[in-house]
C-alpha cells in the first residue's frame, strides 16, 4: 500500500500512527531505551510469579506474563536497533516538537487536579482547573474565560450529576444540601 | 418471530430510539470536532453509563460510534482536518473538492454514501454473525489464543506503522491486564508487594488515560489552529451521481465488512485500503485523485461505515473485539453482566438482535442528521481547541473516577496519558494495547486450557495445531503476517510478481 500522509496525521489513528518513518524524533532514542529496561525489569518480575498449586510448568500462571514480557523485551530491542539506525531529525526540538512547556504544565494541572479533588470537592477543583487552563490557552479577558470556563462547569455537573448520576466528592460544598433544597422547591411548587 | 420482536426492540421503545438518536446526534459533533474521537467518547461514556440498565447505555453508543464514523468527515472535506482517525483518507480528495466550492455536493455525497456502506456492514453482520458463532461453538481454546494473538498482530501490519512497535504495544497490554491476582490460582503477577496492585490495573484507565488526555495533550500543540469558514449550498446529491458510484461503493464496502471484521482493524484501517482500491480500479476519473475525485470519497466512506457492521460480527460471536470501539463495547457488555462469545448468541440472542435494531435506526438517524443541521454544525465545530481541551480533560478525570469511585484510578489514567502521549510521538501504535488488555484474560484463560488438555506436552500441541484445519489457517495467519515484514517476503514478492511488472 502506498503511503498515505495527510498533513495532521499525528498519531490520533492506528491506521496512520504518528511518529516519522524513515528519521529519529528527538528523544526517540532515550524512549526507545526505557522501554527496553523496563521490559527487561518485568521479564524478571515475571519469573518471579509462583504457582502456590504446583510446578511453574506451562500451565502455571507464570507462562503468560513471562511469554508476553519477553515479546517486550525482544520488540523493544529490535525498535531501538532500528531507531538507532535511522538520522536524527535536525528540525525538531524535544522543547518544541515533542514536550512543549504548555503540555508539561498541563500535565501537571492534572497532577495537582488528582491530589485536590478528594479535599476540595469536585467542583471547586475543576472550576480552579477550567478558569486556569483556559485562561492560559485563549488568552482573553477575564469575564469571557469565568463566564465560558463556569458555564461549562455548570453544565457538565448538570449533565453528570443528574443524567448520569454520577457521584463525585463533594468536598468543602454541600452538594446533596443544595441539590435538596432545590427539589424541595420544585415538590413544593408541584403540590 | 421472536428474533424480530427483539430487533423491533428500539423502535417500539421511545426511550431507546431517543437514546440512539441522541448519540447519532452527539456521535457526527464529536467526530467532527477535531481533537475528540469516537474511541475517547466512548470510553468516557462507558463509565457513566455503568450504572444505567444495559439497553439503554447500548443504544448511546451504538448511536455515538455510527453517528462518529460518519462525523469526521464534515471536517476532513470542510476543513482538511479528519475529525476522526477513519476520515484520514476522506481528506485527500474531500478537502480539494471544498476547495473547488463543491463542499454542500462533497458533504451530500459522504452522507449517502456512508448510509449505503453502514446497511451493508449491517446486513452481513444479520447474516454472518449467527453463522459464525454456530461455527464458533467448535472453536478450540487454542484457536480462540490463536485469534487473539492475529488480532493484536493485524493492528500493526495493515496499519502504515511498523509492526514491531505494534507487536511491543500489544505484548504490553497484555502484561497490564495480567497485572493483579491470577484468577485460577491467586498468585501474584506484577504486583510488586503493593496490595493497591492486586484487583488488578482498572481497563477504563487504561482506555481513557491512552484515548482521552493522551490526545488532548497532543493537541495542545494545536491550540492556535484557526477553523476556516466554507459557504455550503446545495447537499442532497443526485440520483445520477449515487447510481453511477454504485458498483464501486459495493466494492469498497465489502473491503470495510472485511477488514472490520477482521479482529484488530478498524474504520481506519478499512478506509485507507479502500481508497487504495477505487485509486487502482477507477480507469478514468473525471479529475484525477487527490484533486477532488468523487471516488476518492465515495471509498472511504461506504468502507468505514460498512467496517461499523464488520466490527461487530467477532465481538458477538467470539469475545474478541473488531476495532478499539468494539474492545471498548465488549468492556461495557462485561460490566452488565454479559459474557459476549458464541455462548452469548445461544442464551441471549435477543441481546444480539438488539444491537443490530440500534445499528439500523443509528444509520437512519445519521442520514437524516447529516442532510440537515449544516448551519448549527458550523458553528459548533468552530468551538476554539482552548477550551475544548480543558473539557476533555476534565470530562476524562471525572470518568476514570466514576467507574470505582477511586482517585487510584484517576492517577493510573494519568500515568497512561503521559506514557500514551509519547508512544503517540514516537509512532508506537495505541489501538494494539487496548486490545491486549481487553484480552489478555481471554488468551490466559484459553492458553491454559489447551495446553491442559494436551498434558503440558508441547509437542502435542503444535500437532493439534497441525491436524486441525482451522487452527493451523490461523497459526499460518499468524505466520504469514511474520513473515510478511521480512527482507524474504519482499524478495519473495520481487521473484513472482517481478516479471509482470515488467511485461508493462
Amino acid at each position: 500500500m502506498e503511503r498515505i500522509d495527510p498533513e495532521h496525521h499525528d498519531g490520533t489513528s492506528d491506521a496512520t500512527p504518528g511518529g516519522e518513518p524513515d528519521k529519529r524524533r528527538p528523544g526517540e532514542m532515550v524512549f526507545a531505551a526505557v522501554m527496553v529496561l523496563a521490559s527487561a525489569y518485568l521479564v524478571w518480575n515475571a519469573w518471579g510469579i509462583e504457582n502456590p498449586f504446583g510446578p511453574n510448568g506451562l500451565s502455571s500462571p507464570r507462562s503468560i506474563p513471562l511469554a508476553t514480557t519477553s515479546v517486550m523485551v525482544i520488540s523493544a530491542l529490535l525498535v531501538l536497533v532500528n531507531t538507532a539506525r535511522l538520522p536524527l531529525d535536525q528540525t525538531e526540538t524535544i522543547l518544541r516538537d515533542i514536550l512543549p512547556v504548555t503540555v508539561m504544565l498541563f500535565a501537571a494541572f492534572l497532577v495537582l487536579y488528582g491530589v485536590l479533588l478528594k479535599p476540595l470537592g469536585f467542583l471547586p477543583t475543576s472550576a480552579l482547573f477550567l478558569v486556569i487552563a483556559i485562561k492560559l490557552l485563549a488568552r482573553r479577558g477575564w469575564v469571557w474565560t469565568l463566564s465560558v470556563s463556569l458555564f461549562s462547569l455548570l453544565l457538565i455537573w448538570l449533565i453528570f450529576r443528574i443524567v448520569f448520576t454520577v457521584l463525585m466528592p463533594s468536598g468543602i460544598v454541600p452538594e446533596a444540601e443544595v441539590i435538596q433544597f432545590f427539589r424541595g422547591l420544585m415538590s413544593g411548587g408541584a403540590s | 418471530m421472536t428474533a424480530l420482536m427483539d430487533f423491533l426492540t428500539v423502535f417500539t421503545q421511545p426511550q431507546l430510539l431517543l437514546l440512539v438518536g441522541l448519540g447519532t446526534l452527539a456521535g457526527v459533533y464529536v467526530g467532527a470536532i477535531p481533537g475528540l474521537s469516537v474511541t475517547m467518547a466512548v470510553s468516557i461514556l462507558i463509565s457513566f453509563t455503568f450504572s444505567w440498565d444495559v439497553y439503554p447505555a447500548i443504544a448511546l453508543m451504538i448511536g455515538i460510534y455510527m453517528g462518529g464514523v460518519y462525523g469526521g468527515s464534515r471536517t476532513a472535506i470542510l476543513l482538511n482536518i479528519p475529525g476522526a482517525p477513519s476520515a484520514i483518507a476522506t481528506a485527500l480528495d474531500g478537502y480539494p473538492m471544498a476547495k473547488r466550492g463543491e463542499a454542500g455536493t462533497a458533504i451530500g455525497v459522504t452522507t449517502v454514501m456512508s448510509f449505503i456502506g453502514g446497511f451493508i456492514g449491517i446486513g452481513v453482520l444479520a447474516l454472518a454473525a449467527p453463522l459464525v458463532s454456530d461455527f464458533a461453538l467448535r472453536f478450540q481454546p487454542r484457536d480462540y489464543m490463536l485469534l487473539a494473538i492475529l488480532g493484536i498482530l493485524l493492528v500493526g501490519s495493515l496499519s502504515q506503522g511498523s509492526l514491531l512497535k505494534g507487536i511491543f504495544a500489544g505484548a504490553l497490554g497484555i502484561a497490564i491486564g495480567a497485572v493483579g491476582r491470577d484468577p485460577l490460582t491467586f498468585a501474584e503477577r506484577f504486583t510488586f508487594d503493593f496490595q493497591l496492585l492486586e484487583g488488578g490495573i482498572s481497563f477504563i484507565a487504561v482506555m481513557i488515560g491512552m484515548f482521552g488526555v493522551s490526545e488532548a495533550l497532543l493537541q495542545l500543540h494545536h491550540v492556535d489552529k484557526d477553523a476556516v469558514r466554507q459557504k455550503i449550498k446545495r447537499i442532497v446529491p443526485s440520483l445520477a451521481t449515487v447510481k453511477k458510484h454504485l458498483p464501486l461503493s459495493l466494492q469498497t464496502s465489502s473491503i470495510g465488512v472485511v477488514i472490520g471484521a477482521l479482529p484488530g482493524t478498524g474504520g481506519d484501517i478499512a478506509a485507507l485500503m479502500a481508497y487504495d482500491h477505487a485509486k487502482r480500479v477507477t480507469k478514468n476519473p473525471e479529475r484525477e485523485f487527490g484533486d477532488g475525485a468523487m471516488e476518492g470519497l465515495v471509498a472511504p466512506e461506504t468502507a468505514n461505515n460498512s467496517a461499523v457492521g464488520g466490527a461487530f460480527i467477532p465481538m458477538m460471536t467470539l469475545g474478541i473485539p473488531g476495532d478499539a470501539v468494539t474492545a471498548i463495547m465488549i468492556g461495557a457488555l462485561f460490566i452488565h453482566g454479559l459474557n459476549p462469545g458464541p455462548m452469548l448468541m445461544i442464551d441471549q440472542p435477543d441481546m444480539f438482535w438488539f444491537i443490530v435494531g440500534c445499528l439500523v435506526m443509528a444509520n437512519f438517524f445519521m442520514l437524516f442528521f447529516g442532510l440537515t443541521g449544516i448551519r448549527l454544525f458550523t458553528k459548533i465545530v468552530e468551538m476554539p481547541r482552548s477550551v475544548l481541551i480543558p473539557l476533555i480533560m476534565l470530562l476524562s478525570i471525572v470518568g476514570a473516577y466514576a467507574v470505582n469511585n477511586s482517585i487510584t484510578d484517576v492517577y493510573w489514567m494519568l500515568g497512561f496519558g503521559i506514557f500514551g502521549y509519547f508512544m503517540r510521538h514516537y509512532g508506537y501504535p495505541l489501538g494494539p494495547v487496548i486490545l491486549g488488555v481487553i484480552l489478555s484474560r481471554l488468551l490466559d484463560d484459553n492458553w491454559r486450557r489447551a495446553i491442559i488438555t494436551e498434558r503440558e506436552d508441547l509437542g502435542r500441541f503444535f500437532e493439534s495445531i497441525v491436524t486441525s484445519p482451522l487452527s493451523l489457517i490461523l497459526f499460518l495467519g499468524v505466520i504469514l503476517i511474520f513473515v510478511s515484514q521480512t527482507p524474504l517476503w519482499t524478495w519473495a514478492k520481487a521473484r513472482v510478481f517481478g516479471r509482470k511488472e515488467n511485461a508493462k
